[in-house]
């Protein structure tokens, strides 16, 4: 694909994250009903769950792009797994400061050592820690010591979404096997809401991966470059 | 409506990691074309250097 391919790709995906993030916020803040016990406070839910679900899917992303690295040896792999780790740690941010802010008027304490947060703060270390000994390791090194962290460190995600269950929680558990626990006008809202977050986490994604492609071709022509330099001198 | 600072602390928060993840995409995009075409042109003007040489 060229470069002005890639750009109406990513033109098209913000023009589509713009109108649905729109009719999201719209959803939100007018279609919405405000809940009884919480009041205001509950619409927190609705950035709260589908960054949530973003973080979980790009470390997935993540996962599998390291697998097809290790298995084929295409850098593309290695290139998808680290723009979805570092766009799904922005997304684990999120989670991890709407989540306090939500507790504080709810459970009067902005944190707790509940097994749901402190999965979550897990799991945002592992792939914060990815991101940073990825910069830190060596030039050949750097995709496979990637890949098998990216592997292992997935590990965390299905302990983290089966945390409400496993273990004793106060969280509180929206998505049963019964269903979603909530009222019909919140389910559409939170569906929109997801469409939309899908819609600017695959535009971040896109841009993300066009901008380290760009970064290594700058390296290769920088090193083609200083060959010609050389060869001159020579 | 007691508690509405906190909704839009918590959207404001999120707009803000969302705003300055995209401005930090797009700066250093900005600074990588840049320095990608001043190569660009160095190549190829030491290319017509060497031609006229021969």
């Amino acid at each position: 694909m060229t470069l002005k391919g890639k750009s109406a790709t990513i033109r098209t995906l913000e023009l589509a994250t713009c109108v649905v993030m729109l009719a999201a916020l719209y959803a939100i803040f007018i279609y919405a009903p405000i809940e009884k016990t919480m009041g205001l406070v509950q619409k927190i839910f609705y950035i709260h769950v589908p960054s949530a679900f973003l973080a979980f899917f790009a470390f997935f992303i993540t996962f599998v792009g390291s697998i097809l690295y290790l298995y084929k040896r295409e850098n593309k792999w290695d290139i998808m797994a680290f723009c979805s780790a570092e766009i799904g740690v922005i997304f684990c941010s999120i989670v991890l400061i709407t989540g306090p802010i939500w507790a504080k008027p709810i459970w009067n304490v902005w944190w707790t050592w509940d097994p749901r947060l402190t999965t979550t703060l897990i799991l945002w270390f592992i792939y914060a820690a990815y991101l940073i000994l990825r910069g830190a390791a060596g030039e050949n090194r750097r995709s496979n010591f990637s890949a098998v962290f990216g592997i292992i460190g997935f590990v965390n995600v299905p302990i983290t979404f089966l945390a409400v269950r496993l273990w004793r929680t106060i969280h509180p558990v929206i998505i049963t096997p019964k269903g979603i626990n909530i009222s019909d006008p919140m389910k559409l809202t939170l569906i929109l809401t997801l469409m939309a977050f899908c819609l600017l986490f695959f535009t971040l994604l896109v841009s993300r991966i066009r901008l380290e492609k760009m970064r290594l071709d700058g390296e290769e022509i920088r090193a083609l470059s200083e060959d010609e330099k050389t060869e001159r001198n020579n | 409506m007691g508690n509405a600072p906190y909704l839009f602390a918590a959207f404001g928060v999120t707009w803000v990691i969302i705003f300055f993840y995209i401005l930090s995409i797009s700066r250093r995009q900005k600074t990588l074309e840049s320095q990608i075409n001043k190569i660009r042109d160095a190549l190829e003007r030491n290319k017509e250097t060497g031609k006229r040489d021969e």
